[in-house]
């Protein structure tokens, strides 16, 4: 007996039962049913390259008030709105960046510029500032939140200490009531005292301190840069500069890794960002070459992954550290680079607590709030958006080696300018090494080894 | 301070500590025992740390990275890639792979499942012994055994003598049928085979029965092909002058004034191309997109009746008056494969859209291609290999031969008055038997009273074969054809509109580019080898590069090996090893050639050691030929003066180097002779030490 079946597809599997309802999904994967699964994911990763560039629109907002140049931006560490800047005019405003308004504005905070602004504790509801009028003063701001009773903020200092010479930096340690500045030496402040506790210096140096931070594991020990050109480690309970390198160029800034207690990372005047394990300070962790000016100030996501700098060359750019993990983070595994036609030399930047945004203060006296990723979308995303977003982000990963979506992705537009400066350098460079190379040829082999350059960047390591 | 180091040793990555424990091992070797115990003690101490923040630092296991290492111990066929020298691609390699054989491993389970729901639902005549024949099962025996849903499959449309269907496509979905009828083919019906509802008619005999449609457009035409476009809501008439496009209303909405007299048509639906094929032997391809003609080839092979697609890979198979086939991409203007196929006229064309039927096949789908030609001949070929046909069998009847391959394989051929179906393994299996020309095993066999019979199109997802014949248009069961189980994201019969929107904006965000349409669809995505090894061979090996010997080749591998040539490579952008052979440090001693490098500086002298040279490369022999040696400033004196200026100093500065030739000739010999006996000294373990002090 022949058995017959002929294939029939039961309609009410494949359409909706009722009107409203899903229509039911039927799926066979084998490939055969699939022609060009391959070529039409290549082409749906190429249109989330060109989507990603699209949508990458990174300026937020610019929060304006000052007269002067914008010298230091901080935040404290507990909350996600508020940000202090102080400005070469001796303004001190204090930002909501939720509300986009000013919750205290002090126009003569000091006299001429304020060089350091730091928060005296994590609630962000003192904070520290100093400047070349020989002072630092302790100003009580509200936090704006109304659950502190000090809601009112008060345009009088708490507390001046006044001191002999100017200050360049100043930062609060993390648990005690004690406050490191700079100047000429690094010194110790007690919150109760009008005089400095202890003078940290290098036995052997006479420099000028620019920058000066506690390390956020270990509160005690302190790294500061100065025009010796020079990156020391100090320890306040020893009350003693512990070691420090001397470095071909002076770093303007400095900034400890929040997730890697050693790391620090260094802005310096050769247009480069070092990150230093400070266990090993013959040689730096990592080179981030890109900047195409001196590189004016540096700060790290809470991540401890990705940081931003600022430079002398009126960009802003985001980093991503490959020692912490960090995956090649710009488009063709360059760092971002943000920029706008009116925005001019950048003094400082930080990062959002929530790591979303990056803030920059620049010589145009504002302060521009711009996204950490250049194509996030603000506000509301549902969870169907949020799913497409992160299956473009994959294809676009996936595919990044293609020749096409590698060059969507590594195109970039930078300011002539810029372009120029940078092309300008590499040449430089190039003939520098291409000199390098002819000197060695010409000289007995092997007599002159490059030396790596890593190790170029160290003159010496003292302790 | 050393509390700072000591918080930061604890954060440090399992992997580095794992590096910092063998250079200690390693240091630990040389100095005191004492020393290499504390460093344990140390380490382990961070290991406690890592211990006991572990549990808190655990991430949810839905974010989790997956752990290559757990799915190691579970299946050991994750390869170690140990060849590779870059530790973070090694792991991002052996991450990938787990990562793959898991989602791998994940999608056959779900098919698997997917599948045993939808066995059932699969066609199929099961006969109980080797005496029932299914070709013997009438048409009326499976309706009656089938019955219900199904049995409606089987239709007879009758339109009257001369006004059956000449020419017919299935959408995609194998929902809507499109076909050309009527008296000379001057009527084109689109209609909703399941739903059983006619779509559109347009009658290109009446000219303009539609008001505003453009007037002429298909006046007193006959129409030669038609096809949908992406769905049901477009199809393309090819007319005596022009293609036309019109919508599912029988609204004329396009001409496309530049294909002239076409005979063809196809659309790509993945490239959202509209091929024609002309009477003047022109191939067009037209993007529906924006309308714009991409391509246009010129066949010169006359015109051509004979036009299909491979699915699998958009290549365009056309079937030439002369019994060529040939296959076209819009990319290049000769086709990719030309074959003789027939003595005669191809009359028909098909590609196996499916990939051998049952599931542990390795056959790709699109393998293989049906012709059959006006010499009454069908073949099989493979389209990887067009050196001879797979299977060929000879049809009898008259009349053009029509044949198509459905969904799963099933092989439909209409020739005479009767159309045959032959299984899927039967036709690709080469016949080994003593007749080279046997046909294959008949599944079912219909015959059709109509004469003459013009086309067959099996149905997408069904088991329903359509034939059009004189009369009209008759469908017939073909238990199996079908593929039972479609995806909705690709082609679903039952879509609602909303749905179908959702796809034709899917599919125009996925239009595939028209230079990727190629033989083997697989070039997407993979690196270029062709490109990679033309650059390799122009790539020029380093200073260093032939000082290495062959051992260290196949030590350092490609590393060493690729290397931009040409320009001179800067010493700081050399590999370690080419640095210390360009300074001359490499140590290129290896246990076997300690001989041959004894003889190097012998070589220099010329002709009468080419014996053993020839077990050298070139490559190293002009190394060695430049190779200076003691005799330089000799040699330089010697080239310096004429040849035909009989010097006595010259004279006897020659006899010299012929002796030192005869020197170094006899001490090779020598050497040789001792070899065995050197080789056999060799094996003991104090002899490493020798090498160095031979030097």
């Amino acid at each position: 007996m022949v058995k017959i079946s002929v294939l029939q597809h039961n309609p009410a599997l494949h359409v909706p039962i009722r009107p409203g309802d899903p229509t039911p999904v039927q799926r066979n994967l084998n490939p055969s049913m699939h022609p060009f699964a391959k070529a039409r994911e290549r082409t749906r990763a190429l249109n989330a390259a060109k989507l990603d560039k699209i949508f990458s629109k990174p300026f937020v907002d610019s929060l304006e008030g000052h007269i002067d140049a914008v010298e230091v931006l901080t935040k404290p560490l507990e909350s996600l709105t508020t940000v202090a800047s102080g400005s070469w005019d001796g303004g001190l405003i204090l930002h909501n960046l939720h509300t986009r308004s000013e919750m205290l504005k002090l126009p003569q905070a000091h006299k001429g510029k304020i060089s350091g602004l730091c928060f005296a504790d994590p609630k962000g509801s003192r904070l520290l500032s100093c400047g070349v009028d020989r002072n630092v003063r302790l100003w009580k701001v509200g936090t704006g939140d109304g659950e502190d009773d000090s809601g009112a903020s008060s345009q009088e200092p708490l507390h001046v200490y006044p001191w002999k010479t100017s200050f360049n930096s100043i930062d609060h340690h993390r648990s005690d009531p004690l406050f490191a500045t700079a100047s000429s030496t690094v010194q110790i402040w007690d919150e109760t005292k009008s005089a400095p506790v202890s003078n940290l210096t290098f036995p052997t140096s006479n420099e000028t301190v620019s920058s000066v931070r506690f390390n956020l594991a270990e509160p005690s020990v302190l790294a500061s840069v100065g025009s010796d050109r020079t990156f020391t480690l100090y320890d306040i309970r020893t009350g003693k500069a512990e070691r420090r390198v001397v470095m071909q160029f002076r770093s303007n800034a400095l900034a400890w890794s929040p997730t890697l207690p050693t790391m620090a990372l260094l802005a310096s005047e050769d247009h480069n960002l070092y990150t230093f394990d400070v266990r090993h300070m013959a040689a730096p962790v990592q080179i981030y070459k890109g900047h195409v000016a001196a590189v004016m100030s540096c700060e790290w996501a809470p991540t401890g992954v990705e940081f931003v700098s600022g430079g002398w060359d009126r960009t802003v750019r985001i980093w991503s550290s490959r020692e912490a993990g960090g995956k090649e983070k710009g488009p063709g595994g360059r760092e971002v680079v943000y920029h706008t036609k009116r925005m001019q030399r950048v003094t400082s930047t930080i990062y959002s607590s929530d790591a979303r945004y990056v803030l920059s203060g620049s010589d145009d006296g504002n302060v521009r709030i711009w996204k950490a990723k250049a194509s996030d979308k603000l506000g509301v995303i549902t969870a169907r958006e949020r799913a497409s977003m992160e299956y473009r982000e994959s294809l676009v990963k996936r595919w990044s080696v293609d020749k096409d979506v590698g060059r969507v992705l590594r195109t970039r537009h930078l300011p002539k300018s810029v372009y120029k400066a940078g092309q300008l350098k590499h040449t430089m460079l190039e003939a520098r090494r291409v000199k390098d190379e002819r000197r060695r040829k010409h000289t007995r082999a092997g007599e002159q080894k490059p030396v790596a350059e890593k190790k170029k960047t160290i003159i010496t390591e003292q302790s | 301070m050393d509390a700072l180091i000591a918080r930061a040793d604890a954060i440090r990555p399992l992997s580095e500590l794992k590096a910092v424990k063998t250079r200690d091992s390693g240091k630990g070797k040389a100095k005191a025992n004492s020393k290499g115990k504390s460093k344990d003690t140390s380490t382990s101490n961070s290991d406690y740390t890592l211990q006991s923040i572990s549990s808190h630092a655990n991430v949810p296991k839905s974010l989790a990275p997956l752990d290559p290492s757990s799915s190691k111990s579970k299946n050991d066929e994750v390869p170690k890639y140990n060849h590779i020298a870059n530790k973070k691609l090694r792991s991002q390699l052996v991450h990938q792979h787990a990562l793959n054989s898991n989602l791998s491993k994940n999608a056959l389970e779900t098919q698997q499942n997917l599948l045993s729901l939808a066995a059932d639902d699969a066609g199929s005549i099961q006969v109980t012994g080797p005496l029932e024949k299914t070709w013997r099962i009438s048409q009326d025996e499976i309706v009656a055994s089938v019955g219900g849903e199904a049995a409606k499959g089987r239709r007879e449309l009758t339109f009257g003598p001369g006004q059956g269907a000449k020419r017919m496509k299935w959408s995609q979905n194998g929902r809507h049928l499109v076909f050309i009828s009527g008296k000379g083919g001057t009527k084109v019906s689109s209609v909703d085979w399941m739903g059983g509802n006619v779509n559109c008619e347009v009658d290109l005999l009446a000219g303009s029965n539609l008001a505003g449609a453009g007037g002429n457009g298909g006046g007193g035409e006959a129409a030669r092909d038609v096809t949908f476009l992406q769905d049901q809501s477009f199809f393309a008439v090819a007319q005596k002058r022009n293609v036309f496009v019109y919508d599912r209303d029988g609204v004329e909405v396009h001409r496309l004034n530049n294909i002239i007299d076409p005979l063809r048509l196809d659309f790509l639906p993945w490239h959202w191309l509209l091929v024609a094929v002309t009477n003047s032997g022109h191939l067009s391809y037209t993007d529906t997109t924006t309308g714009t003609q991409i391509a246009v080839h010129r066949t010169k092979l006359g015109a051509c009746n004979t036009l299909t697609q491979n699915r699998h890979n958009a290549v365009v198979h056309l079937g030439h008056q002369n019994g060529c086939v040939t296959l076209w991409t819009p990319n290049l203007p000769k086709p990719a494969v030309q074959i003789l196929s027939h003595m005669g006229p191809v009359t028909s064309i098909s590609v196996n859209p499916s990939d051998g039927g049952s599931a542990g096949s390795v056959n790709m789908p699109g393998r293989y291609m049906a012709t059959a030609g006006r010499d009454g001949k069908i073949k099989i070929w493979d389209c990887r290999n067009w050196k001879g046909v797979v299977r060929e069998w000879a049809v009898r009847g008259a009349g053009d031969v029509e044949l198509e391959w459905s969904q799963k394989g099933y092989l439909g051929v209409l020739s005479g008055g009767s159309v045959n179906v032959y299984h899927p393994p039967h036709i690709v299996t080469p016949y080994t038997g003593s007749s080279s020309s046997a046909a294959p095993p008949l599944y079912l066999s219909h015959p059709i009273p109509h004469k003459p019979l013009q086309c067959l199109r099996f149905e997408p997802f069904s088991d329903v074969l359509a034939i059009g014949h004189n009369k009209g248009l008759s469908s017939i069961l073909v238990p199996g054809a079908g593929e039972p189980q479609f995806d909705s994201l690709e082609a679903d019969p039952f879509e609602n509109a909303k749905a179908r929107r959702e796809r034709e904006v899917k599919g125009l965000l996925d239009k595939i580019q028209p230079d990727l349409i190629t033989l083997d669809p697989s070039m997407v995505g993979k690196f270029d080898s062709a490109a990679l090894s033309a650059s390799g061979s122009s790539l020029v090996a380093t200073a260093a590069q032939s000082l290495l010997d062959k051992s260290d080749k196949v030590k350092w591998g490609a590393n060493v090996q690729v290397k931009n040539v040409g320009v001179d490579v800067p010493f700081s952008r050399m590999k370690r090893v080419e640095r210390l052979a360009v300074q001359g440090k490499l140590d290129t001693t290896g246990a076997g050639d300690d001989s041959e490098d004894s003889d190097v500086e012998m070589k220099e002298g010329g002709d009468g050691d080419s014996d053993d040279e020839a077990g050298l490369s070139r490559e190293e022999m002009s190394k060695k030929r430049k190779m200076r040696g003691k005799n330089k400033s000799l040699k330089r004196y010697l080239r310096k003066q004429r040849k035909n200026v009989v010097d006595p100093q010259v004279l006897a500065v020659r006899a010299k180097v012929d002796r030192m030739r005869e020197e170094a000739k006899a001490k090779k010999l020598q050497m040789k002779a001792g070899g065995a006996g050197e080789e056999n000294k060799r094996k003991s373990a104090l002899d490493r030490f020798k090498a160095g002090s031979g030097k």
